[in-house]
């Protein structure tokens, strides 16, 4: 036997469970020392008001030119100045970058007047270069036009006369030229980029802006920070630091909002948001919400040149069983138990809270819950029941409708679980099709009906042009801006019609005529318009503006309205009693540990010892 | 932090040392099964050579096992957007996906090789840019657990051991057995509720996700990571000592059998000392190698323990990558995770022989 | 970790011994039923096979003893049984109307009362209904899954140990292959490209799962058919399948049962972590898959703890008992492991 080998070996195994030991001491110390105040309330410290907002998905670039979500195009709101900005009471358009704006007397020349008194946060004068620059550079560069193209698709041409004065040419009328949202960045810097689909803008810090905020630091996946642009034209925000948190969980941002460690919370679910109202120093804001969600159904894929695609159901192409269908949708349901109360029933296409555009039908027009009728309905549109009491289509077999569903959207797979049991007693099969990324069956129209929703935007043409013959696609190859490949001539003429009205409540009666038309197809069902359900802590903020500002939502606003008003509550929260126990026990927790800990290396050392007699 | 580690990770297939010759034997090769002595270099190159097939294997599944994903990447790209056939042509040449599969999987491989491995189609950054960034949360957050976990599970087992069939071990047992029948993300929610949102007297001790509060430097910014990293390293402790203690438990007590155990407490050595000195030594070996492996497969495993707790690391990325599906990021750390668990397979390998002088002769 | 990967061995059963596995020291429980029946098993008549019988009988006995001294085995048995016998009656007990939205009895995620002992989940129905309710897709899909993965390793093993040659070394590159890929990696991806439904978990599991059992078959696989007896039914004309089908397997069998208990356990597991990340079937209840409904309704931060403790329990619960019986059938098979009894 290889005695000395041996001995080499347990040589190595001791020191390696020496190191391994020493290594886990050292990080437990690292763990359990911090249980001190220090990173509790990291807000208070040095005297510094930093507002966090906690928010469910990460940045997915800082390129104006190519984010596309939510978390990304609000912190653009706070980075740059756009031509307009909405009104945060009845959400007119007023000035953002530019003061004035007025169509020449044939409606297809658009002058903007832009201000003198916005500067770039590197002390350069913001000027119509800028923005005639941001415009041409989306027209002519296919990378720069990947998030906003479709804002300048009509643009004939687009100039800067002067600093103060923006020319913009169209090709054809369009209502929605002081609805142009998008970010307004500096020539200056931005001309040095050679390739837009790479560039990210967040390699060099602070970012130059001339918004309320300057964005200061970004961590992917992490955190964006910003800080007040102390020359923002309208007046410096109130906060000294805003800080974007990402969450991937909704609870753990709810418990960070409980505890302090966030001001701000948005997306709640109907328990979390009960929980909260019974919380001390939280507000729970439950504000109508901005979008509609509604079960679109398949009318038969079509590409502009005619050819048919997809596999949707033939019956679908029905209008009686499209209304049968919803017909057994019972919408009070979907608000009380999918929603739990926190939604509106849903009618026409344009939520409630748009009330210049807030349709709804008549008594004769409307389509209530009615099991019974939609059994008539579907027997008389020839789709009758058989032996195995499921209805069978025209081609014998029973029909299972499938359901397109986000599997990342809860009231989706609840609905779903709905519609199975309702659709079931009506003898008709669903299958849910939840995925995480539905774009593809959605795009290629191999599905039946599709859970559906929109934001709306103060100016509501976007949700209304996805729906015209002209947002088809070109071929079944190429994608087109429609949304369910609906295309019907009545509603297409109403459209043309309200894009050219430039009188907006001619153009709003316009608007209520396509809804009508749209809720009589039947191919968007509106269930319910969702409420936007947010918290944030009142000792944390003070004030903070509301979009509509009687009712209205704080996260996700047309505006930089919430962030850029909201003030700071008055030092010295009440939460500091609960850190001090906190403290104490975790102190106490702390020195058990380590106590234990000492204990057995402190056995391990008098082993040593006694090995070495 | 080891921020160098992703080259090192990544450069893995271009690296001469593992294209030795891979020889007939496969990466855990038959190597020694009839007694037969073979030279160490030898089993190096082979292990090498296997290490270095494998990696090449993963290369190549990660290439095609993701082209199963139904659908055009360049339709998710879009996002629904209104593109015009054209536009969809550009994307695919700028991504390459115009080019016969043949020709897509030589050039991802000879990219591969020099360490690229693509652009996100998301984020429109190059993979290995995301995967860097995203490595050493994860290696910080495994690597803590690993040595808790390690630690605690040999003592523990260890102890057990010795006192086999006591009241202790039956304890000690079944608390690791519990602890490992238990959803580790189901643990991490409760954790949360108890000791981050706080819970009837417990007061919310810790942040309920993420790695740091951001703003804080140099010495407040490491005690700010620490104090987020105590739920998720518990969690992922809790979990996965229990493995490896059942493993040099019953490797103990295999090895307490052995008669010179007995010949070392005739010797009048004290109880304990026979184990320190002797038994637990021996133990450890197949513990090690255990070890070595479970390392590779918990950075894969953080996943959870990363999604429940926030935590800005691989699993995170990977999760948020295959919803796109953002395909080139997807494969990219496809490849890591596996080559993780190959590296350190390969180090057990190579490890072994030495602390063990029985093997191989 | 090691809770969601379920291909990882639980320890005792495979001490991991890497420089290979080495044929294993015989199980002591199966000393070979064949030498005797061997000779004559060849296509035998009805005296040799029911003598072969009885032997089985018999050592299925002697195993059942050795099996009733192991207390935490008889304990995770007994759990069992009681948990296989409120799946098999829930559609006596409960009813499958528990599932109904529609009909739900309650308001939602009402606190534990008389009328709902665990209360009720986000849409008004009893989760102590759904938890057991549950348990029979929860089981269900840990069995199937379990099944096709040793179905797959055994397959795999055999024929691997069998036939040896280059088959033997593909089958066994394949293996080393999917052993060194990142299993609950894999799983993920594989439920991804699938449609969501049970089977692609079941198949996302078994198909990740089984490397570990091809290896521990195929050295047993190796053991059996060095033993003469196996020379001599290959004398008298018997073929590749006959030998696989009468000699080998019946003496892997055990090894498989082990095998397959254990994998149950890491099955059940991972089916929860698949639906807990919304890979599952939205439509199906599932323990896993009230979990993560339960996490989407915001019932952690709201202090819901009766909506994500039982489903919890119940998973630990049932995978312990599988991992308690697994120990025990290897401590039976392999006594020097000394499994606390």
């Amino acid at each position: 036997m290889d005695t000395h080998g041996r001995y080499g070996t347990r040589g190595t195994v001791l020191r390696l469970l020496a190191v391994a030991g020493t290594a886990a001491l050292t990080l437990t110390v690292g763990l359990v020392t911090p249980l001190n105040p220090a990173p509790q309330r990291a807000e208070a410290k040095d005297g510094k008001q930093v507002l966090t907002v906690a928010v469910a998905q990460s940045v997915d670039s800082l390129s104006p030119f190519l984010a596309a979500r939510l978390v990304s195009t609000s912190i653009f709101r706070l980075m740059y100045e756009y031509l307009t900005n909405y009104d945060p009471k009845d959400d007119h358009a007023v000035p953002g970058l530019a003061t004035k704006w007025e169509p020449s007397a044939d409606k297809l020349t658009w002058t903007y007047t832009i201000r003198d008194n916005s500067e770039w946060s590197d002390g350069r004068q913001a000027t119509a270069e800028d923005a005639a620059w941001t415009f041409n550079t989306m027209m002519t560069d296919q990378g720069a036009a990947t998030a906003n193209g479709n804002f300048v698709a009509n643009f004939e041409k687009v100039t800067a006369p002067s600093p103060t004065k923006l020319v913009i040419e169209l090709k054809k009328p369009q209502a929605t030229m002081a609805a142009l949202d998008v970010p307004i960045v500096p020539k200056h810097v931005w001309e040095k980029v050679d390739d837009f689909t790479k560039f990210g803008n967040d390699k060099s810090f602070p970012v130059v802006g001339n918004g309320p905020f300057i964005l200061t630091d970004y961590q992917a996946d992490s955190y964006v920070r910003l800080k007040p642009n102390k020359s923002f034209w309208r007046g410096a925000p109130k906060f000294d630091e805003l800080v974007f948190k990402y969450y991937k969980d909704g609870d753990a941002a709810v418990a960070a909002l409980q505890k302090g460690e966030v001001s701000f919370v948005s997306g709640l679910t109907p328990a979390q948001a009960a929980a909260l109202k019974t919380q001390e120093h939280v507000t729970v804001n439950d504000a109508p919400g901005r979008r509609f969600y509604a079960l679109a159904t398949n009318p038969g894929a079509l590409a502009k040149n005619g050819k048919k695609f997809g596999d949707g159901h033939e019956s679908l192409l029905n209008q009686k069983v499209r209304r049968a269908l919803f017909m057994a949708v019972d919408r009070e349901t979907v608000v009380d138990k999918v929603f739990q109360g926190y939604a509106k029933e849903g009618e026409g296409y344009i939520p409630p809270r748009f009330s210049s555009y807030f349709w709804k039908p008549a008594d004769g027009q409307k389509i209530s819950y009615d099991p019974a009728g939609a059994a008539r309905l579907l027997d008389e549109a020839g789709y009758k029941k058989n032996g195995d009491g499921k209805r069978v289509g025209k081609d014998g077999e029973p029909i299972t409708y499938r359901v397109l569903c986000h599997a990342t959207d809860p009231p989706d797979k609840a609905v779903g679980k709905y519609l199975q049991e309702w659709w079931g007693k009506l003898g008709i099969g669903v299958s849910l099709d939840c995925r995480d990324n539905v774009s593809d069956p959605w795009l290629a129209g191999e599905y039946d009906l599709a859970f559906d929703g929109w934001s709306v935007n103060p100016d509501p043409d976007f949700v209304f042009s996805i729906h015209t013959c002209a947002a088809l696609p070109a071929t079944p190859k190429d994608v087109g801006a429609t949304d369910n490949f609906i295309c019907d001539k009545k509603y297409d003429a109403l459209y043309d019609q309200q894009l050219a009205e430039y009188d907006a409540a001619e153009r709003a009666e316009i608007v209520k005529r396509m809804e009508s038309r749209l809720y009589d197809t039947g191919y968007m069902n509106v269930m319910a318009y969702p409420n936007a359900v947010e918290a944030y802590r009142t000792d944390q903020i003070a004030s903070i503006t509301k979009m509509p500002e009687t009712a209205g939502n704080i996260y996700g606003q047309d505006g930089y309205w919430s962030w850029w008003s909201a003030t700071p509550a008055a030092a010295g929260g009440s939460s500091d009693d609960s850190n001090q126990t906190g403290v104490v026990i975790g102190i106490v927790a702390g020195v058990v540990v380590l106590a234990g800990l000492g204990a057995f290396f402190a056995m391990r050392r008098r082993a040593t010892a006694e090995d070495r007699e | 932090m080891t921020a160098e580690a992703t080259p090192s990770l990544v450069g893995k297939t271009g690296d001469p040392a593992g294209a030795g010759p891979p020889g007939a034997r496969g990466p855990r090769g038959s190597w020694g099964p009839r007694g037969r002595r073979t030279a160490y270099p030898r089993y190096v190159a082979g292990k090498l050579g296997g290490a270095a097939v494998s990696l090449l294997a993963v290369l190549v599944t990660s290439f095609f096992l993701f082209r199963l994903i139904p659908g055009d990447p360049v339709k998710f790209m879009t996002g629904g957007r209104q593109v015009s056939a054209e536009q969809l042509a550009a994307y695919r040449e700028e991504f390459g996906l115009d080019l016969p599969l043949w020709e897509q999987f030589t050039d991802y491989c000879g990219k591969a090789l020099t360490g690229d491995l693509g652009t996100s189609y998301q984020f429109r950054t190059p993979v290995v840019d995301k995967i860097s960034d995203a490595l050493p949360n994860t290696l910080l957050l495994t690597g803590t657990s690993f040595v808790l976990y390690t630690a605690i599970g040999v003592f523990l087992g260890t102890r057990a051991a010795w006192r086999n069939g006591g009241l202790g071990d039956r304890l000690n047992t079944g608390l690791a057995l519990t602890l490992y029948s238990i959803p580790s993300f189901w643990l991490g929610l409760l954790l949360i509720i108890v000791f981050s949102v706080g819970a009837g007297p417990i007061p919310g001790l810790f942040p309920t996700g993420g790695m740091e509060s951001g703003g804080e430097e140099g010495f407040a910014y490491v005690l700010d990571v620490a104090h987020h990293l105590v739920l998720p390293v518990v969690t992922l402790v809790a979990v996965e000592y229990g493995q490896t203690l059942l493993v040099t438990r019953s490797a103990l007590l295999d090895e307490m059998g052995s008669d010179y155990l007995t010949t070392a407490r005739a010797k009048g050595l004290r109880d304990d000392l026979v184990r320190r000195r002797h038994a637990v030594p021996n133990a450890l070996l197949p513990t090690m190698t255990l070890v070595f492996i479970n390392l590779g497969r918990t950075v894969a495993g953080v996943i959870l323990v990363e999604t429940v707790f926030s935590w800005p690391g691989l699993g995170g990325l990977f999760y948020q990558a295959l919803s796109v599906p953002d395909l080139p990021l997807v494969q990219g750390l496809f490849f890591v995770f596996a080559a993780a668990v190959i590296v350190m397979n390969t180090l057990a390998d190579l490890i072994y022989p030495l602390l063990d002088p029985r093997v191989g002769r | 970790m090691t809770t969601t990967d379920p291909d990882e061995p639980t320890p005792p059963i495979n001490p991991p011994i890497i420089p290979p596995v080495s044929p294993p020291n015989a199980p002591p429980m199966a000393p070979p039923v064949a030498p005797a029946v061997a000779p004559a098993a060849a296509e035998g008549g009805g005296g040799p096979r029911a003598l072969a019988r009885q032997r089985r009988r018999a050592s299925a006995a002697r195993f059942w003893v050795r099996y009733r001294a192991h207390r935490s085995g008889l304990l995770g048995l007994a759990a069992l049984a009681l948990l296989a016998l409120i799946a098999l009656t829930a559609p006596l007990t409960i009813g499958s109307d528990v599932q109904s939205v529609t009909d739900a009895p309650g308001r939602p995620m009402e606190s534990p009362s008389l009328e709902f002992p665990l209360g009720t989940d986000q849409f008004g129905r009893s989760l102590l209904g759904l938890v057991v309710w549950g348990s029979r897709v929860s089981l269900l899909v840990g069995l199937l899954a379990a099944v096709l993965s040793v179905a797959i390793g055994a397959l795999i093993g055999i024929t691997a140990g069998h036939f040896r040659g280059w088959f033997a070394t593909v089958m066994m590159r394949i293996t080393d292959w999917f052993l060194v890929m990142p299993t609950l990696v894999l799983a993920i991806v594989l439920a991804t490209v699938l449609s969501r439904s049970l089977g692609t978990i079941i198949l996302a599991i078994g198909v990740t799962t089984w490397p570990t059992t091809a290896r521990l078959v195929r050295a047993q696989t190796l053991a059996v058919e060095s033993r003469p007896y196996i020379e001599r039914a290959k004398a008298l004309g018997g073929g590749h399948w006959h030998v696989m089908s009468r000699h080998v397997l019946p003496n892997v069998m055990p090894l498989v049962l082990a095998q397959t208990t254990l994998i149950i356990s890491s099955a059940i597991l991972s089916e929860a972590t698949l639906a807990f990340l919304g890979l599952g079937d939205p439509t199906v209840v599932s323990w896993g898959g009230l979990l993560q409904d339960a996490r989407e309704a915001g019932a952690v931060s709201a202090g819901k703890w009766w909506y994500l403790v039982p489903p919890g329990i119940a998973i630990a619960v049932v995978a312990l008992a599988f991992t308690l019986c697994g120990r025990a059938v290897e401590a039976v098979l392999n006594p020097r492991l000394g499994v606390t009894r």
